[in-house]
């Protein structure tokens, strides 16, 4: 087991006042410094027709100029320190984070201070990033990542009717509809000193931090965020969203919803289970294994049970995407059109094995070990382990470290297989698949017909004889629990 | 055993003969063993963790005969199908018991394998990689199963205009060079892959050599246990002899020009290229380029600000002087708000282009972007696992960290007169490519 700085959630502790912002910080000597600001507010705070508000919110901080300087004069002073305002917007978290040189601390706070504090609200930002917001729905997400698109479509079913019922970026109408006046009320009441955290990290001055203090207690005081949430909606039966789209291939995401968050009793047995299952982008997974390195279906196949946006372009989760309702959810990546009914059944399969059989003593070991020591990479640089101090501290956890390999410690097998029996089930669930000529899927998966693999290379009898079993497996769709959305639908 | 001819190039000071820190600036230890095989250590002061990189030379361009594109990705690919001692479930095993990253990536220049663990699995990982660069293993079943899993990541990327863009631009680009084709290579080739085994063999046996190859270790080790164990686990690996006849480009002779009807909606694309010279950190061309790439595109140029914030014509805006092992592409990217305005859009870019062949840039501006580009280095390296990355391109064209201090150099010794005389040199009418892109209204 691997020894590692603990948070030092006793400076946490002190440095809380009554309402006050929580500081967390992991001061060193590395020239560096980190700084990340995380609000407890987003898009769960959205008002009804204003979906959307809390990221353009957001957007217009970091990217919108601020009262003394326009968004061209705030570009051009941080260039010359290479240095990047990153923002990212999650239901109940909205995060700010840059790294700076320190030779360039002063200067760059300077401007990092002014726009949360003294934003420009200029109406030639708004019209920019409104359209950049729309791009970002209409073209980078619905018409360039059919994978992504059918995690967020997922997720907007098994939420539809709830405060996390909208994807993050909003929708287009509601986006057209939102006036400065909107955005300055959000942020006055939102942008409080109660919902505030910052997180330093680096080789700051001590009176960095002071200045940091005084600044942000000008932040009017607020009250606690919203911490419990309305469950979504019951799920019955198998549920199939089907988007029709002029596409190569098929791609799949379902789930439903968990219990199961960071502090649960069964968070780490269900960790466990999920690294044996399908670790993101990673080749070990029993799904990937079955799906992919055997039969050559598709790229790749995972399982979750923490929201994971953007996995196709990295490698591990951002942090401050802390929830109080995770979803377990399993991703398909595109499969060939002919083979896309068998891919299905083969992933209940699995799934349904996996239940049913949990793991091997042996199988144990090797995942839990897998959490134990990935846990370190998940935490490699210090905007990770600031960012997943912030989350530990929304958990109401110890150090994330320490939490993982503290409760590794106690857990058995048993444990694990418990967990997955109380937790995952396949009876009750929400399908989405992107697909071309979707109309044509969906009569296929409630035929229900055989779907036959063909393979061009030689395959062990057993997985011919297994395959005669899965291409054969019933799907318990329903034509009332079906439908076909075509894809210029989605996110208007 | 043999033993090593240990020609170390140990950095021993950190600071550049002008008395500036060095860009790159961690301490490294560089060694090569008699079969060809290179090392490079670089000890870090983030804790607990190693990653391991290991460089073959080999990508795309030499994909020198006709069906055969995509084979160094697909090769990729093939390396994780196992050995006799390491199967692939036992492979999985050991990088599940030790909480390994474990992936790979190919490029035109490069394949890179890369496994970041923590300190303990050192030797383990060692063993294991000179175990499948040496005694790769697969069957014809698993050959042709991964060739499925290929032509899935094709699917999986056709999602996005952009690889239909990069497709076109470099068959319209490169009629003789193996750059003509992209990583993942022709559909048609792709789809063939299941019928190219016994070439699979001879890939391996052409490329998969010690005088290809660079080991690249940084985190939380020392030198001489890695020198310790690439003695005991790559001695034995035989050094190869062949080389890709890879054909140079003609000069181009006249502009060149594509366009893509995109079947479903998206946003107008437009992409204006120019022959560009080979990577070098000796020359002074390929570091004004990239000087030019920032002072006329990034965020803080003119037409930025034009494009994007005053008219707001384009909602991004890119260039990239890609540095690539034979001379390549200069690119700037841009993506329009309406079809209409793409003409204009294009017109501006390249009339900045051309402005650099006549207006000096201000020495002040100049220095702003040599300041962006040595912190944006210095902030890229903030753990083990990115300097690493950050070096395995460097090292797919010098095949050392040297380079990356070489060329900071480089970019302080550039003046206003080295920026019009590259761009009089390279932005001309004969030197030039454009790829429009435009999706369906409905």
């Amino acid at each position: 087991m691997i020894a590692r700085a603990l948070v030092p959630l006793a400076l946490l502790a002190a440095s809380l006042s009554a309402q006050g912002p929580k500081f967390i910080t992991l001061p060193d000597q590395a020239p560096l410094v980190t700084v990340r600001l995380v609000f407890r507010t987003g898009s769960a705070s959205d008002p009804k027709g204003k979906e959307g508000l809390a990221a353009l919110t957001a957007a217009m901080l970091a990217e919108g100029g601020t009262q003394r300087m326009s968004y061209d004069q705030v570009v051009e002073a941080l260039y010359p320190m290479a240095v990047n305002i990153s923002y990212q917007t999650d239901k109940e978290m909205t995060t700010f984070s840059a790294d700076t040189h320190v030779d360039n601390l002063d200067a760059f706070y300077s401007i990092f201070r002014a726009i949360l504090l003294e934003p420009g609200w200029r109406a030639e930002d708004l019209k920019r990033l409104k359209d950049q917001t729309i791009n970002a729905l209409r073209v980078n997400l619905r018409a360039n990542n059919d994978e992504e698109l059918g995690k967020e479509v997922l997720y907007n079913t098994i939420y539809a009717g709830r405060p996390y019922g909208h994807y993050n970026l909003g929708t287009v109408s509601a986006l057209e509809s939102i006036t400065i006046a909107d955005l300055k009320a959000f942020w006055r009441a939102n942008y409080t000193q109660a919902n505030l955290t910052v997180g330093l990290a680096g080789g700051y001055p001590g009176t960095f931090l002071e200045a940091v203090k005084k600044d942000f207690a000008t932040l009017p005081p607020g009250k606690a965020a919203v911490t419990t949430r309305p469950p979504p909606a019951k799920i019955t039966g198998l549920n199939l969203t089907l988007i029709d789209k002029r596409t190569r291939s098929v791609a799949y995401s379902f789930g439903f919803p968990i219990e199961v968050k960071r502090g649960h009793p069964d968070y780490l047995a269900l960790l466990v289970a999920q690294s044996f299952l399908g670790p993101h982008r990673n080749s070990s997974g029993l799904l990937y294994q079955n799906m992919r390195e055997i039969r050559g279906l598709n790229y790749g196949d995972y399982a979750y049970i923490e929201y994971f946006p953007r996995g196709m372009f990295q490698f591990e989760p951002d942090p401050n995407l802390a929830r109080p309702q995770q979803i377990f959810q399993i991703w398909i990546r595109p499969v060939e059109l002919p083979t896309a009914h068998f891919a299905l059944r083969l992933a209940f399969h699995e799934v349904e094995k996996f239940i049913t059989r949990g793991l091997t003593p042996a199988e144990f070991e090797q995942a839990r070990n897998y959490v134990a020591k990935n846990v370190n990479l998940l935490t490699k640089t210090k905007r990770a382990e600031l960012g997943y101090a912030i989350d530990s501290a929304y958990y109401g956890i110890a150090g994330y470290n320490a939490y993982v390999n503290e409760g590794l410690k106690k857990l058995t097998a048993a444990n694990v297989n418990r967990a997955i029996k109380r937790h995952l089930q396949l009876t009750n669930l929400h399908v989405v698949a992107i697909s071309p000529d979707a109309e044509a899927l969906r009569k296929k998966l409630l035929s229900n017909e055989p779907s036959p693999m063909k393979y061009e290379s030689t395959k062990p009898q057993e997985l011919l004889d297994e395959d005669k079993i899965v291409e054969k497996r019933p799907l318990a769709f329903t034509a009332e629990k079906t439908r076909v959305i075509p894809v210029d639908k989605i996110f208007e | 055993m043999k033993l090593l001819s240990i020609a170390a190039l140990t950095a021993l000071s950190l600071l550049a003969a002008n008395g500036k820190p060095k860009a790159f600036p961690y301490a490294y230890d560089q060694f090569d063993m008699d079969n060809g095989l290179r090392v490079i250590t670089v000890p870090t002061s983030y804790p607990n963790v190693v990653a391991l990189y290991i460089v073959v030379q080999v990508g795309s361009r030499n994909e020198v005969e006709p069906g055969k594109t995509g084979f160094a990705h697909f090769f990729e690919h093939m390396m994780f199908r196992g050995t006799k001692d390491f199967p692939p479930d036992k492979f999985q095993a050991v990088m599940q018991q030790a909480g390994a990253a474990n992936n790979a990536f190919t490029s035109d220049d490069l394949t890179a394998y890369h496994t970041t663990f923590s300190k303990q699995d050192l030797e383990v990982m060692m063993r294991m990689e000179a175990d499948r660069f040496q005694n790769l293993d697969y069957s014809l079943a698993g050959f042709q199963t991964e060739a499925l899993a290929v032509l899935g990541e094709y699917n999986k990327n056709s999602a996005s205009p952009f690889l239909k863009i990069e497709e076109t631009l470099n068959a319209t680009a490169f009629k003789k060079h193996t750059y003509a084709h992209t990583t993942l290579g022709f559909l048609k080739d792709i789809k063939d892959m299941p019928n190219q085994f016994e070439y699979s063999k001879q890939f391996f046996q052409r490329f998969y050599r010690p005088e290809y190859t660079t080991i690249l270790v940084v985190g939380d080790v020392k030198p001489e246990q890695v020198r310790t164990l690439a003695k005991r686990d790559w001695s034995g690996w035989k050094r190869g002899s062949y080389q890709s006849p890879v054909e140079a480009e003609p000069p181009q002779n006249g502009p060149r020009s594509a366009h893509i009807d995109w079947p479903t909606p998206t946003l107008p694309i437009s992409v204006v290229g120019f022959r560009n010279p080979a990577y070098s950190d000796t020359d002074k061309d390929f570091a004004a380029l990239d000087l030019i790439s920032q002072l006329g595109f990034s965020e803080n140029s003119p037409l930025y600000k034009s494009l994007i914030l005053d008219k707001q014509q384009a909602d991004s805006l890119q260039a990239s002087n890609d540095n690539h092992v034979d001379p390549y592409l200069f690119t700037v990217i841009s993506r329009v708000k309406k079809k209409e305005d793409l003409p204009a859009v294009e017109q501006e870019i390249l009339s900045t282009l051309a402005g650099f062949k006549d207006t000096p840039v201000p020495r002040e501006r100049l220095d702003r972007v040599r300041r962006n580009l040595r912190y944006r280095l210095a902030l890229s390296m903030d753990n083990s696992e990115a300097i690493a990355r950050t070096l395995a391109y460097a090292i797919a064209l010098r095949r050392t960290p040297e380079t990356l201090n070489k060329m900071a150099e480089m970019y302080e010794s550039i003046t206003p007169e080295d920026l019009r005389d590259v761009a009089r040199k390279y932005f001309t009418e004969n030197n030039r490519t454009v790829i429009t892109l435009t999706g369906a209204s409905k």
